[in-house]
């Protein structure tokens, strides 16, 4: 087991670095900063001024480990546009994107999990090809889409939902919750709805698959055969079983989840990570977009570590494999 | 007995709270007159010295007075500064109002206005506006002289962009510098925090989410709107923003998008507001090169020569493209042809002389032939994508005009900072389209800023991105900053607007419009500079 957390930790460094240097190099391409913060009408004389201050001047290989080794003590410098820390600025969104893609994972399962069940029980009756049909359809309208048609039905039309923001939040420690106020929750659903509904397709499917596989196993047809009800053997065999590799899929659809937050984010003005490496893009904000790049790095690499971990300790049959390939 | 005994406790407290309830309804509930209203972009910083963006400029005004007040009108009048006679010498005087309290009560004096004025100049963001500044001396308790590097006619209406800031608050926050970027440490005190003199005092700005405002009750100035308390949110979505005002959640929305207009005007209960912007898109061209950047013969290969540094090349291009077309069907009606570089509410401008060239593609193929390009030639149109409304559209209107005389335009879209990097690293453009507005509001500064001849060290046209020149409009521009006889002034804005016109110093296209949208209930008048003065606006029933 700590063979398998050493190894997958070495490797996850390995990428962080790797995309920390693209990362880098992109925002040396990305536009001129200083053009976006002084605007067009500088001088040249203050435009030196700025670029020497900002240190962009030097060799981008010296900035690189400069940055680097600023990074890892913590300090991410200071936003051009907010002109605040970055890293105050990346804890004050990452609750917001975190509670969204949560919100959406969960919404993504508690849909996908009924649908692909039911396509599975229930097989050869007709709503089990429909089901699946209606779930494609939500995987080819783009978030952007839902999210619009969502304002304009629960926002315009009924009034029930608000449009934009996040709600009342609460602050717990440096976290803000939206989950603990009545306006908060209702802010939350739509978002997260519109981000899930791209997702339910493929939990639907995976799970639709995965059962089917399972309901053929001997032991689930021994358990018939011993009498026992048609749900238990449903529910809590053969369910069980497909759980696995749903946890595997889930922890790599939170990494996208946390992604296509960008598009949700955008539409509901929802104040997270998203939202904010969008604005520091327009706004050539070299500092957030590489903190940017660095923190959505580590996050999938930390997610996949855990989702590995997870799997060998779900999964006997994989610690032994583990450890004999460590030992060897 | 336990049971008991917890019934009696959650009891009590039922009957508690309730009765505490009834009592706060039953005290007389103020007035509050709150207006929600949502824009694209958040205020950048609350600090008035630390940025030149017109939307946070917009806000921040509500908080911080100018020296010199601008009425709806964009008129100057007084605002800290009651009155201003120039000395000679360089030398403005200005009058400060008495009686003027800050947000936290503390009195304004011409301390404080001395250096506000001090630190604002030294900002990177002003050196274009307030450079020429050398001192501010505070002469009184209420007057301060303004002492410049060369006699300024129009320092006044320059003082509209300077806001007063306290000199002893900004000691006790450890902010008498203005805020910098690349510092190490912790965020300047005034990029979230204000103390201004202003109808409006800031409560809360927390950037991406909520910008929120009270009535100052101790304003010195006018106060008709009835808004108490007010509340600005950025939604950068157009679509989200329209729903927002739709569903009800803002009563207010700037930049309302186009193709969205029709659709509040039809709908019940909200109205659409427009007025002109100070801002007319313009089509610059090359005028000073040897040889025409991105530009070929017909036959593909580079050209040898620079068509339009010849005037009649210039004046073809201008009687090609039909601006009230492109008004009425890339803008939908919703800007206004400008015919000469100036617009209406600026100083300087000439009503007579705003006629726009005529439309005549048959002169136009007689010019160019005359000018020895009787097939036309190719060449590339530098565009600055979604920077300003239906950019693209336009220039792709202005390609298919063009085409017809026989001038083939390849359209290069390019985003914002590309854009802008061609132009100040370089410039290397000798056809674009692009924005452009007096910085001052006044006339004067197209010339030396845009039309004169450049010169950047010596700040000379620095926005004369196409390299035009012209030896009147030179004069005109080298003449005016330092003549104060109003009658050779309008002279002299005569002879350079009219001079500019017929050599096109650009071909002027139209003039935008800001935009707004509201609930009919709501009373709120527009400004041309985009600022919306809460101080004005009405909330009926």
């Amino acid at each position: 087991m700590l063979n398998v957390l050493v190894r997958r930790s070495a490797h996850a460094i390995l990428v962080i670095l790797v995309v920390s240097v693209l990362a880098f190099v992109l925002t040396s391409v990305v536009g001129d900063p200083v053009a976006s913060i002084l605007g067009i009408g500088a001088t040249p004389e203050d435009r030196a001024i700025l670029t020497e201050r900002l240190g962009l001047d030097e060799p981008w290989p010296s900035r690189f480990v400069s940055f680097l080794g600023n990074a890892v003590q913590g300090e991410f410098g200071i936003s051009y546009s907010a002109q605040r820390p970055v890293a105050d600025l990346l804890l004050e969104r990452i609750p917001a994107t975190m509670e969204l893609a949560f919100a959406a994972l969960v919404l993504s399962l508690a849909i996908g999990l009924p649908v692909g069940i039911a396509a599975a029980v229930w097989r050869d009756r007709w709503f089990a090809s429909a089901l699946m049909t209606g779930s494609i359809i939500g995987v080819s309208l783009p978030t952007f889409v839902v999210g619009i048609l969502l304002i304009f039905l629960f926002s315009v039309s009924l009034g029930w939902l608000p449009s934009f923001g996040r709600g009342e939040v609460v602050a717990v420690g440096w976290w803000t919750t939206g989950l603990l106020t009545w306006s908060g929750l209702k802010a939350l659903i739509m978002p997260a709805l519109s981000l899930a509904i791209s997702q339910v397709a493929l939990i639907a499917r995976l799970v639709r698959a995965e059962m089917l596989e399972v309901l053929r196993t001997d032991y689930i047809r021994f358990a018939r055969a011993r009498g026992l009800q048609p749900r238990r053997v449903n529910l809590s065999h053969a369910l069980r079983n497909t759980l696995i590799p749903i946890i595997t899929v889930s922890g790599i659809q939170l990494g996208f989840l946390v992604a296509f937050a960008i598009v949700a984010e955008s539409v509901f003005q929802w104040p997270g990570l998203g939202l904010l490496f969008l604005q520091a893009l327009g706004s050539t904000d070299l500092p957030v977009i590489s903190a940017f790049l660095m923190l959505a790095a580590f996050f999938f690499a930390t997610i996949n570590i855990i989702v590995d971990l997870l799997y060998a300790a779900a999964d006997p049959r994989l610690r032994v494999r583990a450890t004999a390939g460590g030992r060897a | 007995m336990f049971k008991q005994t917890l019934f009696a406790a959650v009891a009590a407290t039922a009957l508690g709270s309730s009765l505490y309830g009834a009592t706060l309804s039953l005290a007389p509930a103020a007035e509050a007159e709150v207006l929600n209203y949502a824009g694209t972009t958040p205020a950048l910083t609350m600090d008035p010295h630390a940025t030149n963006d017109f939307v946070t400029t917009a806000i921040f005004r509500q908080v911080y007075d100018s020296l010199v007040g601008l009425s709806l009108d964009m008129e100057i009048v007084p605002g800290i500064a009651e009155s201003w006679e120039y000395l000679g010498d360089n030398t403005w005087r200005f009058q400060i109002r008495e009686g003027v309290v800050f947000h936290d009560g503390r009195p304004l004096t011409a301390a404080d206005v001395a250096f506000s004025i001090m630190r604002q100049k030294d900002s990177r963001f002003y050196t274009a506006l307030f450079g020429g500044i050398e001192e501010a001396v505070a002469v009184d308790d209420y007057t301060v002289d303004v002492i410049s590097s060369a006699p300024d006619p129009i320092l006044p209406r320059k003082m509209t962009r300077l806001f007063i800031m306290s000199q002893s608050w900004l000691e006790e926050n450890d902010s008498l510098e203005i805020p910098d970027l690349g510092a190490e440490g912790a965020e300047g005190f005034t990029v979230r925090n204000a103390n201004g003199t202003g109808p409006m005092m800031l409560t809360e700005h927390n950037p991406q989410v909520i910008t929120s405002f009270v009535r100052n009750e101790n304003y010195w100035g006018d106060f008709p709107g009835n808004v108490t308390e007010a509340n600005y949110t950025p939604i950068g979505s157009a679509p989200t923003r329209v729903a927002a005002l739709l569903s009800g959640e803002v009563q207010l929305i700037t930049d309302l998008p186009l193709q969205d207009i029709e659709r509040i005007e039809g709908s019940e209960g909200f109205e659409v507001v427009q007025t002109p912007q100070f801002l007319w898109m313009q089509l610059e061209m090359d005028g000073t090169r040897d040889v025409a950047l991105d530009t070929w013969n017909n036959d593909e290969t580079p050209i040898e020569s620079n068509p339009f540094a010849d005037t009649r090349v210039r004046q073809a291009i201008a009687h090609a493209i039909d601006a009230q077309l492109i008004v009425d069907r890339v803008m939908r009606g919703n800007a206004r042809v400008v015919g000469i570089a100036s617009a209406p509410g600026l100083g300087g401008y000439q009503e007579d002389l705003d006629v726009h060239w005529e439309f005549d593609p048959e002169r136009s193929r007689a010019l160019l032939a005359e000018a020895g390009y009787p097939d036309g030639f190719i060449t590339q149109l530098n565009c600055p994508l979604e920077r300003y409304v239906n950019t693209e559209e336009t220039c792709r209107a202005v390609a298919s005009m063009l085409d017809r005389i026989g001038i083939e335009v390849r359209v290069n879209g390019m985003v914002w900072p590309e854009f802008a990097r061609m132009l100040v690293n370089g410039p290397t453009s000798s056809f674009h389209l692009i924005g452009t507005g007096p910085n001052s509001f006044d006339t004067q500064d197209t010339f030396t800023a845009v039309m004169m001849t450049r010169d950047a060290e010596a700040n000379e046209g620095f926005f004369n991105w196409a390299l035009y020149s012209n030896e009147t409009v030179d004069m005109v521009a080298n003449e005016l900053p330092v003549t104060f006889d109003e009658a050779r002034r309008q002279e002299l804005y005569r002879i350079g607007l009219e001079e500019a016109r017929e050599t096109v110093s650009s071909v002027y296209l139209h003039q935008l419009m800001i935009t707004w949208g509201m609930q009919d209930s709501v009373e709120a008048p527009i400004r041309s500079d985009a600022t919306l003065t809460l101080q004005n606006v009405v909330i009926g029933e």
